[in-house]
């Protein structure tokens, strides 16, 4: 599979979660999720910071608009650009995860399923533009 | 007659580096695996010692002064600053062992959320009977809203000549097994909490809500009596909130009874917030 496949593949899968988690939002659908001293999605989903702000929109709607500019990205081979883009979302991932462990001391798994793709999609991009440069 | 020197000839690539491709991604992965050690090392030094229990003779006095608070001070603050999540629902007349409308409440002792919930719950309870044998508790300490000063149900008993109060604690603050649901109370749950949240309360059929009506930081940090001190100030946010939320709890209670006692559910704060249950 090659770099761009496997950047599309990621995008996609955190696209998935992400919908996954918008729609749990808005609806009444229970919450597939384990819930036990480490693991509860409940508690990290209705937290204060689950919502972007005071908007009331899910940060699970930022992540389908993330998953799908990283895609678009992928399949034009913009991949400077994906590096900067997957910069930006890792870095937003690290806040989320630092909120997870410190302030609701609770993780949730399809959160950190989408934080993986993320960091997936951000070492592909480094890889990539590292093995350009070493090959120019 | 000597020849120049011959070009060198300029190589075809840029001189390859000797670092592999894969020790900067490698060194990114474990950049990021010592960050989030970092956290949970922040996370550890962060989580504060829960309060002692009070022994029996300070819970009783804390219980007390909340469950004495004048009918006009709960007036003056009518919904105060709670949300409203009480819904109506449709089913048979929940009664108890006694014939009387049943409330049922399903909570943990873990449960944040269950601890807010249950200091207006004891405060509108008592308007219809009496509590014995509250002990005092606080929310998991690893839990979000860690430590929050509350009471348990287990253990306690409540009577009344108007309803009859079933509770079910499923945990303690440990998340270690407590109480477990009939099969006609998990079949209540699966019907009228379909989201799965606690704490879950049910009025008897007719009305019911999960969660909190308000954020457990309200109380975050207070120790139980500074709770019922702040009780008794209605312009307070601990009042707002929880008396509040009482009167809400009250007013559906009141709709079961049928606006029994008089006293009590003919306030006019409970019959506006009646107004508004649907």
């Amino acid at each position: 599979m090659t770099w761009q496949k496997l950047a599309v593949v990621a995008s996609v899968a955190g696209l998935a979660i992400s919908i996954y988690l918008t729609v749990v939002h808005y609806s009444t659908i229970p919450l597939a999720c384990p819930a036990n001293a480490v693991v509860n999605c409940e508690q990290v989903l209705s937290s204060r910071y689950a919502v972007i702000g005071d908007s009331g929109l899910p940060t699970s709607a930022a992540g389908i608009a993330w998953f799908l500019v990283s895609a678009a990205l992928a399949l034009l081979r913009r991949r400077r650009a994906l590096l900067a883009w997957s910069s930006i979302g890792l870095l937003t991932v690290l806040v989320l995860v630092y909120i997870e462990i410190v302030k609701l001391g609770a993780v949730c798994i399809w959160c950190t399923a989408a934080h993986a793709m993320v960091l997936l999609i951000f070492l592909i991009a480094l890889s990539r533009l590292q093995g350009d440069t070493v090959s120019a | 007659m000597s020849r120049p020197p011959a070009k060198r000839a300029r190589p075809m690539r840029k001189p390859v580096s000797r670092t592999p491709v894969w020790v900067l991604p490698l060194a990114v992965v474990a950049g990021i695996a010592l960050l989030v050690g970092a956290f949970l090392l922040i996370r550890w030094y962060t989580t504060p010692v829960p309060p002692s229990p009070l022994n029996v003779d300070a819970t009783q006095r804390v219980v007390t002064a909340i469950t004495a608070i004048s009918a006009s001070e709960l007036d003056a603050v009518g919904k105060g600053t709670a949300n409203n999540v009480i819904k109506p629902v449709s089913g048979t007349l929940l009664t108890g062992p006694n014939g009387h409308p049943e409330v049922f409440y399903l909570g943990a002792e873990y449960c944040p959320y269950c601890a807010a919930e249950r200091w207006p719950m004891i405060i509108a309870l008592s308007r219809f009977g009496t509590f014995s044998g509250l002990k005092t508790t606080t929310s998991s300490s690893t839990d979000v809203y860690p430590n929050t000063p509350t009471f348990t149900f287990h253990g306690a008993t409540y009577t009344s000549q108007y309803i009859e109060f079933v509770s079910v604690e499923t945990t303690d603050r440990d998340q270690n097994p407590l109480e477990t649901p009939t099969a006609a109370q998990q079949a209540l749950v699966k019907q009228y909490d379909t989201s799965g949240s606690i704490p879950f309360v049910d009025f008897g059929n007719r009305y019911a809500f999960s969660g909190a009506m308000y954020l457990p930081d309200v109380v975050s940090g207070m120790s139980w009596q500074a709770v019922a001190d702040a009780l008794q100030q209605p312009d307070s946010q601990q009042a707002k909130a929880i008396l509040g939320s009482a009167n809400l709890i009250t007013a559906a209670i009141c709709k079961l009874t049928a606006d029994q006692p008089a006293p009590v559910c003919s306030s006019a704060a409970i019959q506006a917030i009646e107004k508004t249950l649907g």
